[in-house]
């Protein structure tokens, strides 16, 4: 099962598996996103390379407008991944273990 | 009866049907997998990514073909071995698949390309075999893998 929903002070949470079936659904809520934006991963259990596709796409549009993603509470296993895909050169991370 | 890590060396198989919302239940089959053989839960991420990227790679390339992929999970001395099974395909062995340019820049980055660049960083080994249309790539994860 995976969720996204931006709370009330704009950090958007994403929770469960994020893989190929779900990454339209993750695309389609990071679409509407203008702003600066903060995603919290610390509930998130599974990211594949689709997810890592909406991320990235995500990212590069901001960026192109001047804006950024960050991605915070990020758990071993998924800062493993972005390790591994070149993806902490790319966006600004806070790894569960920074945070404390 | 022998004891339950035993009985996971037998490996256990099914068909999936090619189909991207169908995820769901190879994750539930490998749930099974790893409850029943008590198999190693650090394991489990590096598992359910080699499973997903392969399958998917199947599903969205080897368009030809309408028969459901098979996915074989077995335990084995050095971890687990994973086997997909794609009928009635052309050749398409995923070692000689481009390698992903992680070190790019941003603007240089596109989306895609690196499904099949996670599993060879996650397996200890890959093999693939080809005969008669039938396109069979097995991957073994151990606790020694470079895997999350």
């Amino acid at each position: 099962m995976f969720k996204v929903a931006k709370a009330d002070n704009g950090v958007i949470h994403m929770s469960g598996r994020l893989d190929a079936a779900q990454a339209p659904r993750a695309q389609e809520f990071l679409d509407s996103e203008q702003g600066p934006c903060v995603i919290d991963l610390s509930a998130l259990q599974y990211i594949s390379s689709a997810g890592l596709g909406v991320l990235l796409r995500t990212h590069k549009r901001l960026m192109a407008a001047g804006e950024s993603v960050k991605l915070v509470e990020v758990n071993a296993h998924i800062n493993d991944v972005f390790s591994y895909s070149g993806f902490d050169r790319l966006f600004a991370i806070e790894t569960a273990s920074d945070v404390g | 009866m022998p004891p339950l890590n035993q009985l996971a060396q037998v490996p256990v198989k099914k068909r999936f049907p090619r189909e991207l919302d169908g995820l769901e239940a190879l994750v539930s089959f490998t749930d099974q997998f790893f409850r029943d053989g008590s198999v190693d839960s650090r394991l489990r991420f590096a598992v359910d990514l080699c499973i997903e990227e392969l399958f998917v790679n199947m599903v969205r390339y080897n368009r030809e073909t309408v028969h459901p992929i098979q996915l074989e999970l077995a335990t084995c001395e050095q971890g687990v071995k994973i086997t997909l099974t794609d009928y009635d395909v052309e050749r398409f062995d995923p070692r000689s698949a481009p390698a992903a340019d992680v070190h790019a820049p941003l603007e240089q980055r596109q989306p895609g390309g690196l499904g099949l660049f996670l599993v060879m960083k996650m397996v200890d080994s890959i093999h693939y075999e080809y005969a008669n249309r039938e396109s069979k790539i097995s991957v073994v994860i151990s606790d020694g893998a470079q895997h999350v």
